[in-house]
């Protein structure tokens, strides 16, 4: 059988492969432009307000709620209709929240009712494992279950939303692919669980945010100053560091309770660098012993100078 | 005028059947994607194969309970013929959608003898089986279905939609609804990392070959090459009902017009051949006389249909001679001998790491069912098809590549999906003790060791406490020859279980400047 080519069947033809062609044109058009980040800035404390909080309690939840209160409340860091990223540590699948390699369920879960609380339009909680797939991650954590009893969204991060990203202040890298949703975010919330690492010397704030990035291991060639770089960049609206457990041993991956210290505390500051000194000393450590701690002080990121701010202990 | 059919509702629900069992199975292979925790019927159906089940107990000499299911298709058989074959087999369903139509005008140029192929392929199998050798299971129409969908089909619709979307992301007015689609699918439709498999054109060009041949025949793979389907109509001979034309027959053809796998000898006063026959029902619905349907077997009878209805069935032109059966169980053996006498035998290749539990490679052969559930359900896709890695007796069997994907410590799904049990079910304690192998730091590339740069990415992956990867903190001096402090990773071998997540993170290009080789046993 001979199928004639007749004009309607070539014009469709003409249609249909300058159609693909344009689409290939498009999907071809080179890496998106470099984008940067917008975020809201934070606002400095005020005078009734702490510039660092530790809350001590047995519980997790009330631990949280303390530290954000003593902080001026989360009405200060969300707004009616913000959209808001809790980034907190969800390293591995390997282990249930007790083993404290991943942030405490109960931290995660306050944060996000808290956020409601304050008004926000969206609360996404999400990180990128490197063990495990983000699903089973999340759902080991516990912080799968804990963030969608308190409404909030588990995202699991899709690899088309990560940009080429300038670093304007970046001293060693001037660009990245970062997590395009952090960017964007209104606030930025940053919940590491304060644990051992042997480069590092501790996997606090700044180290988690190797979360949000595209390939995380090609920053350990000079660890301290890209962490630095990349905290420049993506600076989150409020830290919030869990030391209900920490890891003091064999981390980020843990897998023994004998590594495991209950410390019954959380500790929140807008600013990282000093949440992360304050961290620091939980494991007999000073900011300047980290290197992304010291480095991002230097740039002015934060102060790691704990004498010159305004701490407050809580117990709850 | 054509009378009233009830048959049609019969064929309907085979339709119905087919259709629904198909997408159980592609549901399946959805379900099993890439969870530390399987799908729990994830291998369905394989336990009902009853070709994988007689090779896998033939082969390990085991009674292996999984698979017992299987008895119920050798019982359906039994009683109705290949009903497998016309209303489960989702291999054949797929056939007869992409078929080319009504058989009678595809047929001629495919000689009946070649049905034979398929009885000869079975008796291959048992005879290499008895050595222990389950190679020929490769062609499985479950295993070699799933295989190609796990390997070919699902990563490259991943890779596509990925494509689509990612080419479409730039659009701003577009975002809103390419976040929920991709909110919607990532993670439990489509995994979140691009699966890739070695060697996967292979397995590709093999389903092609048979969807091509299948334009020279309906069903031409059930016809004449499938080794299941073999067994199955070897089973159809002894059946206790068997489809008969009756004695209104007015000799229309419809029947044979409408035969999916021409079953229906016109010659020979339109006779059904029980063992091709699949038992679709097209030829009772065809059937302006209502003249087809299942009649007992009697062994004596008088009546004109008494020849078709004798037990066991009369032998086709078709069935292998004694001598091709002979050569068959001599090709069987022959080819095992062969397979065994390589290098391999002697030390195996060191990069052939087997998944967890099944470090045995004897026992692990004569089990694996070369299904490649493992690999579909692997989160990381680091179990990868092994083309020759294994020699040629190991085709297609499991392997971790760990610059591929490495072995969740968090995850034992592999042992839940697997039919015969050649990757034990081992509960995550057990699984996360099997030493699969060792890793080995290639001193001559590790940054730390050779450039004097500060890199510990292998002991911060090391999943077991205490950790398998130290560090030594030494000066050395760097590629210009300044003294650097840096730690130098080493292993501890006695705790390395091989998990490979050193090798599969190691940011060194290229080759990884940590590697995991097999563990000898």
């Amino acid at each position: 059988m001979v199928r004639k080519i007749t004009r309607r069947r070539l014009l469709q033809w003409m249609l249909v492969s300058s159609g693909l062609a344009l689409w290939s044109t498009a999907c071809s058009g080179n890496a998106p432009a470099p984008i940067t980040a917008t975020r809201r800035p934070v606002s400095a404390p005020t005078a009734g307000q702490a510039y660092l909080a530790v809350a001590h309690s047995e519980d997790a939840a009330a631990a949280t709620r303390a530290a954000i209160a003593t902080l001026g409340g989360m009405g200060r860091f969300v707004k009616a209709g913000d959209n808001v990223i809790i980034k907190p540590n969800i390293c591995t699948d390997y282990h249930p929240p007790e083993y404290a390699t991943t942030t405490n369920p109960l931290v995660v879960g306050t944060l996000v009712a808290m956020c409601w609380e304050a008004g926000a339009r969206r609360v996404r909680v999400m990180d990128m494992p490197f063990g495990g797939t983000p699903e089973t991650a999340y759902a080991v954590s516990g912080i799968a279950d804990a963030t969608r009893a308190a409404k909030g969204e588990m995202e699991v991060m899709s690899p088309l939303k990560f940009a080429i990203t300038s670093i304007p202040r970046g001293k060693d890298i001037t660009q990245w692919e970062v997590y395009r949703e952090v960017l964007e975010a209104d606030v930025l919330i940053n919940v590491p669980i304060a644990k051992h690492h042997s480069l590092a010397r501790l996997s606090l704030a700044a180290k988690n945010l190797l979360g949000v990035v595209r390939y995380p291991n090609r920053m350990h060639r000079n660890l301290g100053q890209r962490l630095a770089d990349l905290a420049s960049l993506i600076q989150p609206s409020l830290t919030v560091v869990d030391a209900m457990r920490i890891l003091v041993a064999n981390g980020p991956t843990g897998g023994s309770l004998n590594d495991v210290r209950q410390m019954n505390m959380v500790i929140a500051s807008h600013d990282m660098v000093a949440a992360d000194a304050y961290a620091a000393t939980l494991f007999g450590l000073r900011g300047e012993d980290i290197d992304y701690v010291k480095l991002s002080s230097e740039m002015g990121l934060g102060t790691l100078d704990l004498s010159a701010i305004k701490i407050e202990e809580i117990y709850a | 005028m054509r009378k009233a059919n009830a048959w049609r509702i019969g064929r309907r629900l085979r339709q119905v059947s087919q259709a629904l069992f198909f997408l159980l199975f592609i549901y399946l292979l959805f379900a099993a994607l890439q969870r530390r925790v399987a799908f729990p019927l994830a291998d369905l159906f394989f336990r009902f194969d009853p070709l994988s089940a007689m090779g896998a107990m033939l082969a390990s000499r085991e009674w292996l309970p999984r698979l017992a299911l299987s008895l119920a298709t050798v019982g359906i058989t039994l009683l109705l013929g290949r009903v497998w074959c016309g209303w489960i087999c989702p291999m054949g369903t797929l056939l007869e959608w992409l078929g080319p139509g009504p058989a009678r005008h595809r047929t001629s140029s495919v000689p009946p003898q070649w049905r034979s192929a398929k009885y000869l392929l079975l008796i291959g199998i048992p005879a290499a089986a008895a050595f222990g050798n389950l190679t020929l299971l490769v062609l499985d129409p479950l295993a070699l279905f799933t295989r190609t969908m796990t390997t070919v089909i699902l990563p490259a619709l991943n890779y596509m939609v990925t494509a689509a979307l990612g080419s479409l992301y730039p659009m701003a007015l577009l975002r809103g609804v390419l976040d929920a689609l991709e909110g919607w699918l990532r993670g439990s439709v489509l995994p979140v990392q691009q699966p890739l498999f070695a060697g996967n054109w292979l397995i590709a060009i093999v389903f092609v070959s048979l969807l091509l041949l299948n334009r020279l025949a309906d069903r031409f793979w059930c016809r004449y090459l499938c080794p299941l389907g073999g067994l199955l109509a070897l089973l159809a001979r002894i059946s206790v009902l068997r489809p008969v034309i009756g004695a209104s027959c007015v000799k229309c053809g419809r029947c044979s017009n409408v035969c999916p796998v021409d079953a229906i000898q016109v010659q020979e006063r339109f006779r059904i051949v029980p063992s091709e026959c699949v038992a679709c029902l097209d030829c009772f619905a065809a059937c302006p006389e209502r003249g087809i349907g299942w009649r007992p077997v009697t062994v004596r009878s008088a009546s004109a249909i008494a020849r078709e209805l004798v037990w066991p069935a009369p032998a086709e032109v078709y069935d292998p001679s004694r001598r091709q059966v002979l050569a068959a169980l001599g090709a069987g053996i022959a080819g095992v001998v062969v397979l065994r006498t390589n290098p391999l035998a002697r030390s195996p290749d060191p990069t052939l790491i087997r998944p967890p539990g099944a470090q045995d490679e004897a026992l692990f052969l004569a089990r694996c069912l070369r299904c490649s559930q493992c690999m579909k359900v692997c989160p990381t896709s680091g179990l990868q098809p092994a083309l020759l890695q294994g020699g040629l007796e190991a085709l297609w069997t499991p392997h971790l590549v760990p610059r591929l994907g490495y072995c969740n410590y968090g995850c034992h799904a592999c042992g839940q999906v697997c039919p015969s049990g050649a990757i034990p079910p081992l509960d995550l304690e057990h699984k996360r003790q099997a030493v699969l192998g060792r890793a080995v730091i290639a001193r001559d590339r590790c940054l730390p060791w050779t450039h004097g740069v500060p890199c510990i990415v292998c002991e911060e992956m090391c999943p077991v406490a205490p950790k398998a990867i130290r560090l030594e903190e030494v000066t050395v001096p760097d590629d210009l020859g300044r003294p650097v402090t840096v730690q130098r990773p080493y292993v501890i071998n006695e705790r390395c279980i091989g998990c490979g997540i050193c090798e599969y993170q190691c940011p060194v290009e290229g080759e990884a400047a940590i590697r995991v080789f097999r563990a000898s046993a």
